[in-house]
Formats: structure tokens, C-alpha cells, sequence
């Protein structure tokens, strides 16, 4: 008689199902799978092959190269004047970041409360507006383009507009983080206690009010705190944006590359390193002092 | 009132440090637009028109059959790196996440010394990013995919590795501290207790990078490394910006289409 329910809930069954999450799993393990096997079948290898002797021996050439050994000359990292030029460069690579944190931070400060699905069509939008619904689509697909779209394109596109400098660079730095910054900070929205805003709302208060006093002050510190750490990522991207976009170190950077001028790279990446670790400890300090 | 005054204080604190911070960040951006060279004018000669030609392209991006099985071809290439370059993160990222949270040291000084070292190389490698680590390594051993994944894998690796690490250590003490008295050894502790409640994150998180590592992908080929980048690159120098979009929708499409199984995922793992 109670053979039936048994039969129909299988406890103790060892077979695992197969979820959502574990079907990703599998998807995942047959993807990396499937890569390393284009890698090593699919693609043209260099005719000494990858794990050889020879690769190790042009690594260990390299090395020397970049210290400067056998090579006539001062080393590059040696020269005062030549540092002096690098860090000059390093400056403006550094003004680069912030010019390109500012204006994501500006374009996403603009935006971000239009993104935000309980402001424009849940608890706190008024009344569905097709207007409001069709500007916050247009928005979410505004923010998924951009940072869809790596730095590194945008900068090729944007060399062809702007004149040279660190303005492409910056813009190009800026779109791709206005899409990141702006999406996060729409997600911080969704995710904030909506108490104070109901208080706000019950005692008569109107949406610009609500947003103003309830959702903004709230939301802000997210917003500084995700700020700090997308300039920290935007410092290790200036060098890249500036290989096409000649701003900085990183057309310096292309430059000493393609001229063999190994000591010189050594320099402008020991420059690189030291912006960044920069970047870094003053965005801690900045974060501990925004919390 | 003894208890009002310090929450007073405490609230003019964040006033005073919210002021600071809003001084800081103004006076840093106005210093930054000093950096950039106004006087030569902002755009190039035909520049805006380059605008025009650029946005309108991406409504007509070039569809013709040859180009789509091109773009397809890229696509799957790009997309082989990120999965490979993320095994690479993960071969990297395990071990050293593991070390550098301090939790399976035998001794004070052995974490000390571990934490410390492991959180220095991981730092190495992310600093530098992933492109550059392309640029090193193809001037170094020449063109080889070999180039990509390790370009892609080492500074995944450093970010996963810190996460990692920072994961690890954020576990609640108390569970590890009944299997500790339940007689359980170090390693126990972290394989039965800390590791299990850190791993939904640690997927979650994996998940997240495989998102970024797509777009790093599709960056790769700028350095004659293949895929979708390197399209869009040829596409650029013959000023042929329907090719460039049809380049630029696949990774769009690939990106948004990954980022939504990964927060599907990701919802699922970590509710």
C-alpha cells in the first residue's frame, strides 16, 4: 500500500540529478576540453612546438635582454634623464586614469537611477509609463554595449575621431567603465532595504524626493567604494588603451618593443608596476576612508 | 546623552570624511583635464565625420555569408583561449589562493612567511594586465597560442588566487572550531569545514571572470594572436566599419549570452 509514495520520492537514490548548476559544470568541463584540443590540433604552431628546449632557451634570452646583459650602453633603467622622461610619461598616464574614472563616474552618476528596475517599473515608479519602461531598456542596452565592447576597441574606433593624446584613450577607458560602473551601481539600487523609501513615500513624499533623500544617500557609498576599485583596473588598462591611442607609457611601451630596446622596457614596466601599486594603496585609503 | 555624544561624533566623522572624499575626487578630475592637449582641438580634421560613419555602421553591420562564417570562426577561437586561459587562472589560482589565505600553515611563522610571499606573486601578475603579459610573451617566444592562454591565465590567475584567499578567510569561525574539537586535523578542518562553505563563492566567482575573460579574449588578437580582435583590427585599417560591427555584434552577443548563463549560475550557487 505505501509502496507507491515510496516509489515516487526515491530516497537514498545515488544517481545525482542533473540541475541547471550542474549541467553548467559538465557544459564548462567539455568547453575547456574541447578549447585545449583546438588549441593543440587546431591552430599553427611554430615548428619547434611550445614545450621544448628552444622556447626555454629565447625565454632565458629575453630575460637577459630585458636586464641588459651583453648589450653595449647604459642600461635604459640606469639613466636618470631617462627615467625622469618615463616618469613624465607615467604622469600623464595617471591623469589619463582619472580623466577616464571621472567622466564613467560622471555618465553612470547620470544614469544609473534610470537602470535601476524598482525605481522605473517596480515599487517606486508611480504609475508604467511606456516612456519610462522604453527609456530604461534603452539605458540597460546602453550600459550592456558599452562594456561589451573591451577598452582596447573603443580606442581603436576612437583614434580615428579624436586627435591624439590622452583624450582617446581616456574616452575609450571611460565608455567601457560608464557600462560596468553603471550597471553595478543599478545593482546596488535593486538590492537596498526599501523601508526608509516606504517611510518617505507613506508620509507624502514625491519620486524625485524618494529618490533624492531615501535612495541616493544610500546607494552613494556603493557607488564611491565600486569607483575606487574600477580606477584600480583602469591604471592596468591606461598602458594598453595608450598602445594605439599614444597617450602615456603605453605607445612607449609599443615603441621600445618593436625597436628591441629591451632596457627601456624594463624601465617604462617598472614605471607600470609603480603606478599601479600607487593606484592601489591610495584606492585602499580612499575606500577605508569612503566607509 | 553619555551615549548620544559618541554616535554624534561619530556622524560628524562621516560628514567630515564624505567632504574630504568628494573635495579629493573633484580636485583630481579638474587637475587631470590639465593632461589633456586642448589647444590642438579635440577632434582630428574629419573627425565628426568619422563619428557618423562609425555609428551608422552599427546599424548596418555587413551580413554576407562569407564574413559570418569568419566571424563564427574568430568567435570559437576567442572563446577556446578564455576557457583555456581560465584552466590556466584555475591551475594557478587553487594553489596559490589556498597558501596565501594563511589557513593550512602549521606554524605562525610559516603563515606569515606564506601569506606574505604567495600575496606578492599574486599581486605581480595581476598588476601587470593581460595584453602586455601578450606583448611579453610574443616578444619573447614568438606567435604561438601558447602566447594567449599563459597571457590570459597568469593575471586571472592573481585575481582569482586574492579572491580566493580572501574567501577562504572569510568563512564563520565557528563550525571549524567544532570539528576542531571534535578532534579533527588542520587539513580536515579545511577540507570538511572551510573549504565547502567558501566553495559557492569561489564558483561564483570563476563563473564571473570567464564572463571578463571573453572580452580579454577578443583583446588577445591584437597582437596577431587570431580571433575576434584581430578581425576587427584588419577590418579597421581598410576602413570597413560594416565588417568592424559584424565583428563587434558577435562579441556583443557572445558577451551578453555568458554573462546571462553566468548569473543564471551564479544566482543558482549563491542565492
Amino acid at each position: 500500500m505505501s509502496q507507491a509514495p515510496l516509489a515516487a520520492y526515491p530516497v537514498g537514490s545515488r544517481r545525482p540529478r542533473l540541475t541547471f548548476v550542474s549541467g553548467s559544470a559538465l557544459v564548462m568541463v567539455a568547453l575547456m576540453l574541447s578549447s585545449w584540443a583546438y588549441i593543440a590540433f587546431g591552430q599553427s604552431w611554430p615548428s619547434h612546438g611550445f614545450f621544448s628546449g628552444e622556447t626555454a632557451s629565447r625565454g632565458w634570452s629575453f630575460l637577459r635582454d630585458l636586464g641588459g646583459y651583453g648589450r653595449e650602453g647604459t642600461p635604459a633603467y640606469l639613466d636618470g634623464g631617462a627615467w625622469a622622461e618615463a616618469g613624465r610619461l607615467a604622469l600623464t598616464t595617471l591623469a589619463m586614469s582619472v580623466l577616464a574614472a571621472g567622466i564613467a563616474a560622471l555618465g553612470a552618476l547620470l544614469t544609473f537611477m534610470f537602470a535601476a528596475r524598482n525605481v522605473m517599473l517596480g515599487e517606486l515608479a508611480p504609475y508604467r509609463s511606456p516612456v519610462w519602461s522604453a527609456w530604461f531598456g534603452i539605458v540597460r542596452l546602453a550600459y550592456a554595449l558599452s562594456r561589451a565592447v573591451p577598452e582596447l576597441i573603443w580606442a581603436m574606433l576612437l583614434v580615428f575621431i579624436l586627435s591624439p593624446g590622452i583624450l582617446p584613450g581616456a574616452l575609450a577607458l571611460a565608455i567601457h567603465n560608464f557600462g560596468i560602473l553603471g550597471k553595478l551601481s543599478a545593482e546596488v539600487v535593486e538590492g537596498l532595504d526599501m523601508r526608509p523609501a516606504r517611510a518617505l513615500r507613506t508620509s507624502g513624499a514625491g519620486r524625485l524626493q524618494v529618490i533624492v533623500y531615501a535612495i541616493l544617500p544610500a546607494a552613494l557609498p556603493r557607488f564611491i567604494t565600486y569607483l575606487f576599485y574600477r580606477w584600480e583596473v583602469i591604471i592596468r588598462t591606461t598602458l594598453v588603451v595608450g598602445l594605439v591611442a599614444a597617450g602615456g607609457l603605453g605607445m612607449e611601451f609599443r615603441l621600445a618593443l618593436s625597436h628591441f630596446h629591451y632596457t627601456s622596457v624594463t624601465l617604462l614596466l617598472t614605471w607600470y608596476l609603480l603606478l599601479v601599486l600607487g593606484v592601489d594603496l591610495a584606492s585602499a585609503a580612499m575606500r577605508r576612508l569612503a566607509r | 546623552m553619555g551615549t548620544e555624544a559618541p554616535a554624534e561624533a561619530g556622524r560628524t566623522r562621516a560628514i567630515e570624511s564624505r567632504r574630504a572624499i568628494t573635495l579629493i575626487l573633484l580636485g583630481a578630475f579638474a587637475l587631470s583635464l590639465f593632461g589633456v592637449n586642448w589647444s590642438d582641438g579635440v577632434f582630428r580634421p574629419r573627425g565628426l565625420g568619422a563619428v557618423g560613419e562609425t555609428l551608422g555602421a552599427m546599424f548596418r553591420p555587413d551580413l554576407s555569408p562569407d564574413l559570418l562564417s569568419t566571424a563564427a570562426a574568430a568567435a570559437w577561437q576567442t572563446a577556446a583561449y578564455a576557457v583555456a586561459g581560465l584552466t590556466v587562472a584555475l591551475a594557478i589560482g587553487i594553489p596559490l589562493g589556498v597558501i596565501a589565505s594563511g589557513t593550512i600553515a602549521r606554524s605562525r611563522v610559516g603563515a606569515v612567511t606564506q601569506v606574505g610571499t604567495t600575496r606578492a606573486v599574486l599581486a605581480f601578475f595581476r598588476a601587470i594586465h593581460e595584453l602586455v603579459w601578450a606583448l611579453l610573451f610574443v616578444a619573447a617566444l614568438g606567435l604561438s597560442p601558447m602566447a594567449a592562454v599563459l597571457a590570459l591565465g597568469i593575471p586571472y590567475g592573481g585575481i582569482l588566487g586574492r579572491i580566493y584567499a580572501e574567501l577562504l578567510q572569510d568563512v564563520p569561525a565557528a563550525p571549524l572550531d567544532a570539528l576542531r574539537r571534535a578532534g579533527a586535523s588542520e587539513w580536515r578542518v579545511f577540507l570538511f569545514g572551510r573549504l565547502p562553505m567558501a566553495l559557492p563563492d569561489m564558483l561564483s566567482y570563476t563563473f564571473y571572470r570567464l564572463e571578463c575573460g571573453i572580452r580579454s579574449a577578443a583583446v588577445l588578437g591584437w597582437v596577431g594572436l587570431g580571433g575576434l580582435g584581430f578581425q576587427v583590427q584588419i577590418a579597421l585599417e581598410d576602413l570597413a566599419y560594416g565588417r568592424v560591427w559584424t565583428f563587434l555584434w558577435v562579441l556583443v552577443v557572445m558577451v551578453v549570452l555568458v554573462d546571462l548563463w553566468s548569473s543564471q549560475v551564479r544566482r543558482r550557487i549563491v542565492p
